[in-house]
């Protein structure tokens, strides 16, 4: 059973299949909010992990951040925060949404995508400003 | 005319001639008298800052196709099935059926009666017979696309044939590399090519289109249907 304290909240409202309606954002930050619905909470993880691929994918493209390094740092900072936003902040019980594997993989493959899509776009970009004439 | 309203005009008016007058003035090129020839290094900068600028272009112009496929796919997807009765009435069924069956594993225990574990193999079994008649719904939408997005793969890698779209920032492992530098001249393998790029796009771009505009399958009828990373769970488990 999670250790943390929960309020009874009214259920929130949530759009079909993984969009999220704006009072859903305002549950996110707060750590004694109730999530009741299991799908509204994954929704939010796989949204999270899709702005740390596009955050992370600009930064490991302007430093730049080259090798396999980025790569596995990418996939490290990403499965990290994660696990502490949802483990250490949320205090959630991960049992009740399939175990901690459940949650790290869910959205992974697409941020990972997205991730590579955003540092190879800004990568070239940090590449065409390099060239700039003297 | 209050007087702040006439300052903004008079400010966007200003910002106006200013840029006419830069775009304009950018066609001229103003050299002092005894300036040097360009070196053929200095040539060489340049031209090569134009090859990076076209290679920035077809970064964003390939992120932009993936967006646009995306929702064509999404567009003939909905109106050969997502608008149709039967898939509307199977979709539901499937996703009451996963909820209800998902809920039902959760409470059952190892000691359950016979009855009920053949009661759950009924339902896992009902399920997989809905399940496979979404898909046969679905394969309409997918000889559809799967058409015109060859037409239009063909189309696009003649274009970008030969192009250097974008640069990796790590050298991709041996086996994609005859993804990532398909078709590109030389042996940098930091080269990306056009596929290698389309690809990432729309495993990305795709996923999340369809889950804003909410097409998105739910994750109890594809946990049911088999994930990604592993096959459909057993049926029948308890017996």
């Amino acid at each position: 059973m999670s250790g943390g304290r929960r309020k009874e909240e009214p259920p929130q409202p949530q759009l079909a299949n993984g969009a999220l309606k704006v009072s859903v954002w305002s549950k996110v930050l707060r750590s004694d909010a109730a999530w009741e619905d299991k799908d509204e909470f994954l929704d939010v993880i796989y949204w999270f992990r899709q702005i740390i691929a596009v955050v992370l994918g600009v930064i490991w493209g302007v430093l730049p951040l080259r090798g396999f390094l980025g790569i596995a740092g990418f996939c490290l900072i990403n499965a990290g925060v994660l696990y502490l936003y949802f483990s250490n902040y949320l205090q959630i019980d991960e049992e009740e949404y399939g175990g901690t594997w459940e949650l790290t993989k869910e959205g992974f493959m697409t941020s990972f995508a997205l991730f590579m899509v955003c540092v190879a776009d800004s990568f070239t970009t940090g590449t065409v400003h390099f060239m700039s004439p003297l | 005319v209050p007087r702040k309203r006439k300052c903004a005009l008079r400010a966007v008016g200003v910002g106006l001639l200013l840029c006419g007058g830069g775009i304009y003035g950018s066609r001229f090129r103003f050299t002092f008298t005894g300036s040097r020839a360009l070196s053929p290094w200095r040539v060489g900068v340049q031209g090569r800052r134009c090859e990076m600028s076209t290679m920035f272009a077809d970064t964003l112009l390939i992120v932009f196709i993936s967006v646009c496929t995306a929702l064509l796919a999404e567009g003939i997807t909905w109106v050969l099935v997502y608008r149709t009765d039967k898939y509307k009435r199977l979709k539901a069924e499937v996703e009451k059926q996963s909820k209800k069956l998902e809920k039902k594993k959760e409470t059952i225990t190892e000691s359950a009666g016979r009855q009920q574990k053949k009661k759950i193999e009924r339902q896992e079994e009902k399920l997989k017979n809905n399940n496979r008649d979404l898909s046969m719904v679905r394969m309409k939408s997918m000889f559809a696309i799967g058409f015109c997005f060859t037409a239009l793969m063909g189309m696009f890698n003649s274009i970008f044939d030969g192009r250097v779209v974008a640069k990796l920032p790590f050298t991709p492992l041996s086996y994609i590399q005859g993804l990532s530098h398909r078709n590109l001249l030389g042996d940098d393998t930091t080269d990306c090519s056009f596929i290698f790029l389309y690809i990432l796009c729309t495993m990305s771009i795709r996923q999340n289109i369809q889950k804003i505009l909410g097409l998105a399958p739910s994750r109890a009828a594809t946990k049911q249907a088999g994930g990604f990373l592993g096959p459909p769970p057993p049926s029948g488990k308890f017996s």
